[in-house]
């Protein structure tokens, strides 16, 4: 029977390691995903932002002092010549308005914006150089020199002194944290489709009976789960091996040291654990349709099940040691993903971390059996995509 | 010697009994029928031997096995929902589907191009299951059933969709592997492959056994003889009919004629009994056909439900 398993292991992983379709993606998607980042980014350079232009009614001739502070290329302030033509001249040119900097503005501390687009932000930026302006000013005043302007400007400094069993939060195991996470979920998303398909195929191809009637349900489900893990560990290893030189030349990011400190065990016992659980699913799932596009509601639901952890990413982050932190690391559909985030902001007690192992455990041998008897009666029906009432019946099928 | 004995096998879904007390036994060497209409519980019986659906009650045998229960790798099935896998090569299905019955892969690709030259297929060994057509698929089919040399042989409705052709090779192979003492059952609703391949013939209607034996005793107990005669002059049908051997007399195309014979008669003595002047250009004796039986019986069948 073991070797039966291993069979289909090797089936799957050469049907798809020989299928140009899984090379090309295999390189082509990490492309993507570094486009889809890359590419606002750039778009964001190229695209210059919208020049404004203000008039100044500038009364202290302080417009050239404030043309250097601001600094801005697309903030153009003009010379305002003449008040009463001002609005017509600004209506005409799209312009923002114009602001009025009276005698009395080193006293007062108040300018007026007669706008024709209120603009917040560039109105914002100008106030900031206006209010540096006002302070230098004032200072300048009281007859305060160069250095004692610098003294007074000083900010608070702050020398960050760990102790010894300080709850460090080390923004880099944060990151190594987090690309762990979003592997294992890319993982359970890929190799999940991937198996559901595969199971599909089976069904669809009318391959179901011929196997059968060689080796028990069992082993083809696990040989196939086996098979795609295998298959989605050579991707992310691929993606490893060309991204992480890339990170260290390029981001100088310390990817050892990181690894190092992260709790990386942990990370593979869940990311094993939640794989197998819901790779289970996910095959018995794609034995009960006919094809994609007949997916019921439970099948669609099951699909979706991953997602439900990141739901818990935000209050895990606000409060790690909230009830509903604790609930998610127990819950053994979501505790894969969970764990390891929250075990990056509060340290989680011993018996809270094996509570949650031995629930995952229980979970995937209890769903693994439920899902085995769904595959096997599932492989079997043709032509129909079975309901959750059908496949409640099968659960009460005797092998 | 009996190949496989099957004991009163019952299954019922949803409380209607789709397999009731199901008993035959084959011995190697022979080839048996299963043969029934649709939706008769012929794939079920087989999914039940196969390991594939359990029975309810009742007892499955492979005899000479040493190990108990099914002997998957000395079984070769045909399912009747079948197919390959549609992206991978014809070669490799082969091996890895032999692979699963315990054949090394050397053995499985000599083995595996011995019958493809048989079928003539060998110039697609390399080529994709979807570059295939439906009868070429069917041949590779047939070959993933046999290549691991199989004592039993289990085929479910193996030549629906075969042209003639093709037909014939099946039967000329089933019938060489048989004569190699495999023990084969064949389930199939088309009963001319049936009359012309088999040993023995279960009959089979609503899960219950119409008849199990040989097909001539088969014919001995529900056929009678009919005559079918290709006449010079329509005129004399009268004549036919009026002698004593003849129930009746029907008429099935331009100048030719089928007498039906009352039950327990002798054909010979209705050839005696023919007029020497009538003008006759054709003559024929043949028991009824298995079809008319099969139609018949199930009628019967159904009548008394």
């Amino acid at each position: 029977m073991k070797s039966d398993t291993l069979k289909i292991a090797k089936w799957e992983l050469m049907r798809y390691l020989t299928n140009k379709q899984y090379l090309i993606s295999l390189v082509i998607t990490p492309v993507i995903i570094v486009a889809l980042m890359a590419i606002p980014t750039l778009l964001a350079i190229l695209d210059k932002p919208r020049e404004t232009t203000f008039y100044i009614v500038d009364e202290l001739g302080i417009l050239e002092q404030l043309r250097a502070g601001i600094a801005e290329p697309h903030i153009i302030l003009k010379e305002a010549e003449d008040i009463d033509d001002l609005p017509e001249q600004i209506y005409n040119e799209k312009a923002s308005g114009y602001i009025l900097i009276d005698r009395d503005f080193w006293h007062s501390g108040e300018i007026s914006y007669y706008y024709n687009k209120l603009n917040h932000e560039e109105l914002g930026l100008i106030r900031s150089v206006l209010n540096g302006m006002l302070g230098a000013h004032r200072m300048q005043e009281l007859g305060l020199d160069e250095e004692e302007l610098a003294f007074l400007k000083e900010e608070v400094k702050v020398t960050r002194n760990a102790l010894e069993k300080a709850e460090t939060l080390d923004k880099n195991v944060i990151v190594v944290s987090v690309v762990f996470m979003a592997l294992v979920f890319i993982m359970i998303f890929s190799a999940g489709t991937m198996l559901m398909q595969s199971a599909l195929q089976e069904r669809r191809d009318r391959m179901a009976e011929i196997v059968l009637s060689s080796i028990k349900p069992a082993s083809l489900m696990q040989g196939k789960i086996i098979g795609h893990f295998l298959l989605a560990f050579i991707q992310i290893v691929f993606w490893l091996f060309v991204s992480i030189p890339g990170v260290i030349y390029f981001l100088n990011f310390p990817v050892f040291d990181a690894l190092q400190a992260s709790r990386l065990g942990m990370v593979f016992f869940f990311g094993l654990g939640g794989y197998m659980l819901y790779s289970s699913i996910y095959v018995s799932i794609g034995a009960t349709m006919d094809d994609m596009q007949s997916a019921g509601n439970t099948q669609s639901l099951a699909m979706m099940l991953p997602m439900f952890s990141i739901l818990f990413v935000a209050p895990i982050i606000e409060n790690p040691d909230g009830l509903v932190s604790r609930f998610a690391s127990l819950f053994p559909l979501t505790s894969p993903m969970t764990v390891v985030i929250r075990s990056v902001f509060v340290k989680i007690p011993l018996w809270e971390i094996l509570l949650s192992a031995v629930l995952l455990l229980a979970s995937i041998y209890l769903i693994s059996r439920l899902a085995a008897k769904i595959f096997r009666v599932g492989m079997l029906m043709y032509g129909k995509t079975a309901n959750f009432g059908e496949m409640m019946r099968w659960l009460r099928y005797k092998d | 010697m009996p190949g496989l004995q099957v004991c009163e096998l019952c299954k019922s879904y949803a409380n209607k009994l789709v397999a009731d007390h199901i008993s035959f036994s084959v011995q190697s060497g022979e080839i048996m029928g299963f043969l029934g209409p649709n939706g008769a519980g012929k794939t079920t019986t087989i999914r039940m031997i196969m390991g594939i659906t359990a029975p309810d009650s009742g007892k499955i045998e492979f005899l000479d096995q040493k190990s108990q229960g099914i002997p998957c790798s000395a079984i070769g099935y045909l399912p009747e929902e079948r197919g390959l896998y549609k992206e991978s090569k014809v070669i490799g299905i082969l091996r890895f589907l032999a692979g699963l019955k315990g054949v090394d892969r050397n053995t499985a690709t000599q083995r595996a191009y011995k019958w493809l030259k048989k079928f003539d297929l060998t110039a697609y060994a390399n080529r994709k299951v979807e570059e295939l057509s439906k009868g070429m698929a069917q041949k590779v089919q047939f070959i993933a059933t046999v290549i691991h040399e199989p004592q039993y042989i289990i085929l479910d409705e193996p030549f629906s969709g075969l042209d003639p052709v093709s037909q014939d090779t099946f039967k000329y192979e089933l019938r060489a592997l048989a004569d190699s003492g495999v023990t084969i059952l064949l389930s199939s609703h088309q009963m001319n492959i049936l009359v012309e391949l088999c040993d023995k013939i279960f009959l089979i209607n609503h899960g219950k056994e119409l008849f199990f034996g040989r097909i001539t005793d088969l014919q001995d107990l529900y056929g009678s003889f009919a005559i079918k005669l290709k006449l010079k002059d329509m005129a004399e049908m009268q004549r036919l009919s009026a002698l004593p051997t003849v129930a009746s007399v029907v008429q099935n195309g331009q100048n030719s004629v089928e007498l039906l014979m009352k039950e327990g008669m002798n054909p010979q003595s209705l050839l005696k009994e023919i007029p020497v002047d009538i003008g006759l250009s054709e003559l024929s004796l043949a028991k009824t056909s298995l079809h008319e039986i099969f139609v018949k019986i199930a009628k019967e069948a159904s009548d008394e439900k």
